[in-house]
């Protein structure tokens, strides 16, 4: 069964893949879509039979994978409650993608390859989730990465998206490296890859030290940073987040399934995975406290200034994958992963509304050319307010609430309730970045589906009047990022339509003529079927997953479960309780009032608190600081290195230079072979005095 | 001692003498109407002998002549070499005007030689068979006596033919004289007591004599221009049955009359063979007429097939076998490749630039070319690979590690120019005007000698390798 | 007493003028005929001797089989010496160089 559920979108995959255009575009799309419903259709039973506790964990062997004297390891499916979770949300979220795609790519001349590419990475995904030993898990992980390469370039021919994918693949890199060198040092301490083993291992390990460099350091700190850092890359966490709001230049789809809700939180999955590993290191604990914790309030910092809708609820992603690393840095692994699941839900809900929106807008992005659409995509609507309400955490204390007021606020409490050395620092973040999280999803909400029209100036939306419909290839849409790039002088939404008010006159209420439709159903389906989710799945699932009576038996030591710090989470005071609801409040109130009253106040603050406002909009000036300092010495250095290494050295003495001796000993012997009878024969007499002599001498 | 015995052991070297002789009445009666009928009956003669050669064996002539399994394998590939040089050559002859009986005679004779090549047991019998063998070559090189090529290509094979027997027979008489004896078994256990300065010059003579005949380096100069100036046909033989024989027969003289002295040789064996490897490749690689290049690609094979025989083992005589055989399918198939480029006027084609882009005006053509080169050059899957496989196992099983390493890396300077050839029939544009294809036997034996070399090939190697192994151990 | 290794020093001597005939000589290919029965001569000389200094008939029986051979491979040489000379009107050995490379 399991085999099946993680095989069949890999066979669908290679299929697709490799017939392409030769089998057009239905069969291509029936075939993943099918393939990803049926391992949806058979993940769930296997998560319901954990929920009920039928289940116990097993592992699927599959096939030798390495014997190699003490390295040896197979392939091998790891079946327990952490990948039945992790299984539910991979197949469930990436069937609904494949179906929303139907509708969203349905103008694209590549169909087969992108569903190809989406099959591709469900099935590295599923392998990842599924690892019994680190290798395997690696694999996965690297997978993921490939196929998040080829899904944020798939329009290959605009630059901007080839190199955000190149980008993602870069920095990426940096996280797989620290990966590997975790993985190759638990090989030396532990002997071994098997996950199971090395976490028996781990607390004998506890407090070692390890040389390096004649240093001393901590093994377990040491692996457990070192992990850390490939989690960091693939999650997109403080200091290797940048390749995230890039790759919002791959299909929305794409960002939908993968950059929210599934490969993202690959890191989150393996540091719950390892939990019992980082457990014997406070100090590898609460660097990942700090590093989720400055995650969470700094990517939503950005998020408040951003004007493409996609990239707003990129840093979102970011900001939410924050709370799930100082949740795990707490130790409540637990309420990580419920939070990852319910984000899961909500944050693809958003993705995909947001892409319902963009699919609306004729690809324009940005949101201060949206504006008054609630009437015009109603089922969009609903479903992005679904989503905003769930990740503002929207619910009543006692009560219940949306998806994300059971998850992050249980994060936000437990911080509180935790001892660690950093909780509190972690718990005063989570509750600012609630804040933020508020004000940002209602700014999106209110700019897109509030207020006047302001479409009438899109380029798109110009496109669109003026009958470039047929203009379907993507790629051609450069100047979608043009808009981007060069945002209109005066600042933030409101302003934009006074900019051009000779157009404004023309057609008064700002819609340029232009009346957008609503998606057809099979983009609606999948937002019904996630706004069910993102309102229901904290309610329903929260017993299951945080609540300390019951998630123990449920988690069945899968991951490091700490009851105490679960009931310590329930005995909080009960303005902490109320502090994140507090938080999303006025967030929703300031953005009310900025956005649907005083249209003009952005403005005023954007030029008031000018520097920061600047500091915000340049993403913290992240981009700017890693060209300085890594990639202009990295280009010189490989400069260096490719003129005088490669070229001067390795070229010229190796390659280069063995092919030029052929080629000049080859005219050698071309002219040596003068065709003169005496001269051959005084070459087998020289050989023959040569051979002669040699043997005497010898 | 069994006369009768002795004859019929001999009775290969026979059939082929006395039906030759018989050919050469008829072809004197009748002239060059006869020609058909004496090449069919060439084959058949080759045929009843190769059957010969399997009915009995045994020494005859108190060990002058060996008919045993090495004898028998080398006898059977020189005949199958020698039959399809015969059935390839009718066309090419009938075009240039000399479809004379005298060429299927001659392969005969050199047939004989070559026979009594692989069964010498004595030096006498191996002087004999080897001239047999020579002074039918030199006429076979000269066979288009109109063509000024042909006839500087038999002058040189000849001058240089000569120079080499008188060294090998220099040679010779200084083993026979330091050791008493010209036969084999006695020389051996002679030389098995210590060895005189006389008798290593002997050795080292003797070597140098047989390198010429399997054109290993420094002895390889007449090589390219006797290839380019023979006529086709007769250049596919020369590339074929003699290089089975010379091989064999050193071979046996390596381990059945030197091998209580392996010291002496296996160095000079190791010192050739590599020279043989990369003057062969690094040659090959400027030369613009396929024919030469050809020749410098057998210098590179016998490179590869002495690492075998440096080895020394029953392991590397079994692995020297299966390369041989190998190796003369993929050298018949390209020259029956060859034979099929023409220009417009039915002319044979044989430079470089004429095969470019070859695969649009020939597919099939192209592509068993393509095979024999990737197989020549060793790349798996094709069966040229295994035998290089075999031969680099047998040198590491012999514990000459670093005689394989530099093999192993000279045979990428050899890949270069078969790719080549690959290269200009797939992605070059033709530039001259070509005719291919000629007639169902050379399009049949090219097929039949792709299928051989291809993959399909790997279905053989039990049989192969059995025979191999068995006609190795006889020498042991 | 003329013993064995003065026919070896003789034969010794002829052989590499024979050879030295070979390759020094640049004016006609006939002379390269005579050189090669040279080195025959010489392995003739070699084989004798030891057949008399080993008391063995071998050396000799030999020695007659490669004049018989001698004898072949002068005529043979001849004849493709004829045609070479009918094609080209020369047996300078100097000219004998129209395939090379």
């Amino acid at each position: 069964m399991i085999q099946i559920i993680v095989f069949l979108p890999l066979l669908a995959a290679i299929v697709a893949g490799l017939a392409n255009r030769s089998i057009g575009n239905v069969p291509a799309k029936v075939l993943t879509t099918g393939a990803l419903f049926v391992s949806c259709a058979l993940s769930w039973p296997i998560f319901l039979a954990f929920m009920s506790g039928n289940e116990s964990a097993y592992v699927q062997p599959v096939m030798t994978w390495v014997r190699s004297g003490g390295f040896d390891f197979d392939w091998a499916l790891r079946v327990d409650t952490l990948t039945a979770v992790m299984l539910v949300v991979i197949t469930s979220v990436s069937a609904l993608v494949h179906l929303y795609s139907w509708g969203y790519m349905d103008e694209d001349p590549d169909q087969p390859r992108f569903f190809a590419y989406l099959s591709l990475f469900t099935f590295a995904m599923l392998m990842l989730v599924t690892a019994d030993n680190l290798v395997q898990m690696f694999f996965g992980w690297e997978g993921v990465g490939l196929a998040s390469y080829l899904l944020i370039g798939f329009w290959f021919r605009k630059p901007s998206a080839s190199a955000a994918a190149i980008k993602a693949f870069v920095v990426n890199r940096v996280g797989d490296l620290g990966f590997m060198l975790g993985i190759f040092g638990v090989f030396l301490v532990f002997g071994t890859v098997s996950i199971p083993e090395i976490l028996v291992a781990a607390p004998d390990q506890a407090g070692s030290s390890i040389g390096f460099l004649g240093l001393r350091v901590d093994t377990m700190s040491l692996l457990c940073i070192l992990l850390f850092i490939g989690a960091m890359g693939k999650s997109a966490q403080l200091g290797l987040h940048t390749w995230l709001p890039d790759a919002m230049e791959g299909p929305t789809p794409v960002s939908a399934l993968i950059h929210a809700a599934t490969m993202v939180t690959a890191g989150v999955f393996m540091v719950c995975r390892l939990s019992p590993l980082f457990e014997t290191s406070q100090f590898a604990l609460n660097f990942v406290t700090i590093v989720g914790a400055t995650t969470a309030i700094f990517a939503a910092t950005i998020g408040l200034v951003q004007t493409d809708i996609k990239r707003v609820i990129a840093y979102s992603t970011c900001s939410q994958l924050g709370y799930m690393f100082f949740a795990a840095g707490v130790g409540a692994y637990g309420a990580a992963m419920f939070h990852l699941f319910t984000h899961a839900f909500f944050k693809a809900l958003l993705f995909l509304g947001a892409g319902s929106v963009i699919h609306a807008m004729h690809h324009e992005q940005d949101m201060r050319f949206y504006g008054g659409l609630r009437k015009q995509i109603p089922v969009t609507f609903w479903g992005m307010m679904a989503g905003t309400l769930a990740i503002t955490g929207v619910g009543i204390v006692g009560l219940g609430g949306f998806a994300g007021f059971y998850s992050k606020d249980a994060i936000i409490e437990v911080a509180f309730a935790a001892d660690a050395p950093y909780a509190g620092y972690a718990w005063f973040m989570g509750v600012s970045a609630a804040l933020l999280t508020s004000f940002y999803s209602w700014r999106l909400m209110f700019l897109t589906f509030w207020g006047k029209p302001r479409w009438a100036d899109s380029e798109h939306i110009q496109h669109a009047i003026h009958g470039h419909h047929n203009d379907v290839d993507h790629a051609t849409h450069a100047h979608e990022e043009a808009a981007a790039d060069n945002p209109p002088a005066q600042e933030d939404a409101g302003s934009a339509p006074h900019a051009h008010a000779a157009d404004a006159e023309q057609l008064p209420d700002g819609t340029g003529g232009y009346h957008p439709h609503e998606s057809p159903l099979s983009m609606l389906i999948p937002l019904i079927v996630l706004s069910v989710g993102a309102v229901f799945a904290g309610f329903v699932f929260h017993n299951f997953f945080v609540e300390p009576e019951t998630a123990g038996a449920f988690w069945q030591g899968s991951l490091a479960f700490n009851e105490p710090l679960m009931h310590a989470m329930h005995e909080v005071p009960t303005w902490v309780k109320w502090s994140s609801t507090a938080a999303m409040l006025l967030g929703l109130l300031v953005a009310a009032l900025m956005y649907l009253r005083e249209t003009d106040a952005p403005r005023q603050v954007a030029e008031n608190l000018s520097p920061l406002y600047k500091f915000l909009l340049n993403k913290w000036y992240f981009d700017e600081l890693y060209t300085l300092i890594f990639v202009r010495p990295a280009f010189w250095f490989g400069r260096i290195f490719w003129k005088g290494g490669d070229k001067g050295v390795i070229d010229r003495f190796g390659p280069d230079g063995v092919a030029n001796v052929v080629r000049s000993s080859s005219g050698l012997a071309v002219r040596f072979q003068s065709g003169y009878l005496y001269s051959y024969a005084l070459v087998m007499l020289l050989g023959l005095v040569g051979l002669v002599t040699w043997v005497m001498v010898r | 001692m069994d006369y009768g015995q002795s004859l019929l052991i001999t009775l290969p070297e026979i059939i082929l003498s006395i039906g030759g002789l018989v050919l050469l009445l008829v072809a004197a009666w009748s002239g060059a109407k006869a020609t058909r009928a004496v090449s069919i009956s060439a084959v058949a003669l080759l045929v009843a002998a190769g059957v010969a050669t399997l009915c009995y064996t045994g020494d005859a002539f108190g060990a002058l002549y060996s008919g045993d399994q090495f004898s028998d394998f080398g006898h059977v590939l020189i005949y199958i070499a020698a039959a399809i040089s015969l059935m390839i050559a009718p066309r090419f002859f009938q075009r240039a005007g000399l479809a004379r009986a005298e060429y299927p005679i001659l392969i005969l004779y050199a047939c004989v030689g070559m026979g009594m090549m692989v069964s010498a047991t004595d030096f006498l019998t191996l002087y004999i068979g080897l001239e047999l063998n020579s002074l039918a070559a030199y006429v076979l090189a000269s066979f288009l006596r109109t063509d000024e090529r042909s006839a500087e290509a038999g002058l040189k094979y000849f001058v240089l033919g000569a120079l080499a027997s008188g060294i090998l027979l220099f040679g010779m008489s200084l083993v026979y004289g330091f050791t008493g004896s010209t036969s084999f078994v006695a020389v051996l256990g002679s030389l098995g007591g210590g060895m005189e300065t006389g008798a290593l010059f002997g050795i080292v003579f003797v070597l140098a004599g047989l390198a010429f005949k399997i054109s290993a380096v420094p002895f390889h100069m007449w090589t390219p221009d006797v290839y380019e100036g023979a006529p086709t046909p007769v250049t596919a033989f020369f590339a074929s049955a003699p290089k089975v024989a010379a091989t064999a027969l050193t071979v046996r003289v390596a381990v059945d009359a030197f091998g209580t002295q392996t010291l002496a040789w296996q160095q000079i064996i190791i010192f050739i063979a590599l020279a043989s490897i990369i003057l062969g490749g690094v040659a090959a690689i400027g030369q613009t007429n396929l024919k030469r290049l050809l020749a410098y690609s057998s210098i590179n094979n016998i490179g590869f097939l002495l690492i075998g025989l440096a080895a020394g083992t029953q392991e590397g005589i079994s692995a020297v076998l299966v390369y041989l055989s190998i190796y003369v399918a993929m050298t018949l198939g390209s020259f029956a490749c060859i034979m099929q480029l023409r220009g417009p006027d039915g002319e044979p084609r044989e430079e470089l630039s004429d095969i470019a882009g070859l695969s649009q005006t020939n597919k099939g053509l192209a592509l068993a070319m393509a095979i024999f080169m990737f197989s020549l050059a060793g790349i798996p899957p094709l069966f040229g690979f295994w035998g290089k496989v075999v031969v680099f196992d047998a040198a590491i099983g012999a514990g000459l590690l670093p005689l394989a390493v530099i093999g192993i890396a000279a045979s990428v300077i050899g890949a270069f120019y078969y790719i080549k050839i690959v290269k200009l029939m797939y992605f070059d544009e033709s530039r001259t005007v070509l005719q291919t294809g000629d007639g169902k036997a050379l399009a049949w034996i090219g097929a039949i000698m792709a299928l051989l070399v291809s993959p399909l090939g790997y279905f053989s190697i039990p049989l192969l390798g059995g025979f191999a192994n068995n006609a190795a151990s006889a020498l042991f | 007493m003329i013993g064995i290794e003065h026919y070896l020093v003789v034969s010794s001597i002829l052989f590499v003028m024979g050879v030295l005939g070979i390759f020094l000589n640049r004016k006609n290919v006939i002379i390269i005929l005579m050189a090669i029965e040279l080195i025959l001569l010489a392995v003739n000389i070699n084989l004798v001797a030891f057949s008399s200094a080993l008391q063995d008939l071998t050396g000799q029986i030999f020695a007659m089989f490669v004049l018989t051979v001698a004898a072949g491979e002068a005529a043979i040489g001849l004849a493709i010496l004829v045609i070479y000379f009918r094609g080209r009107g020369t047996i300078a050995v100097d000219d004998v160089n129209r395939m090379k490379g």
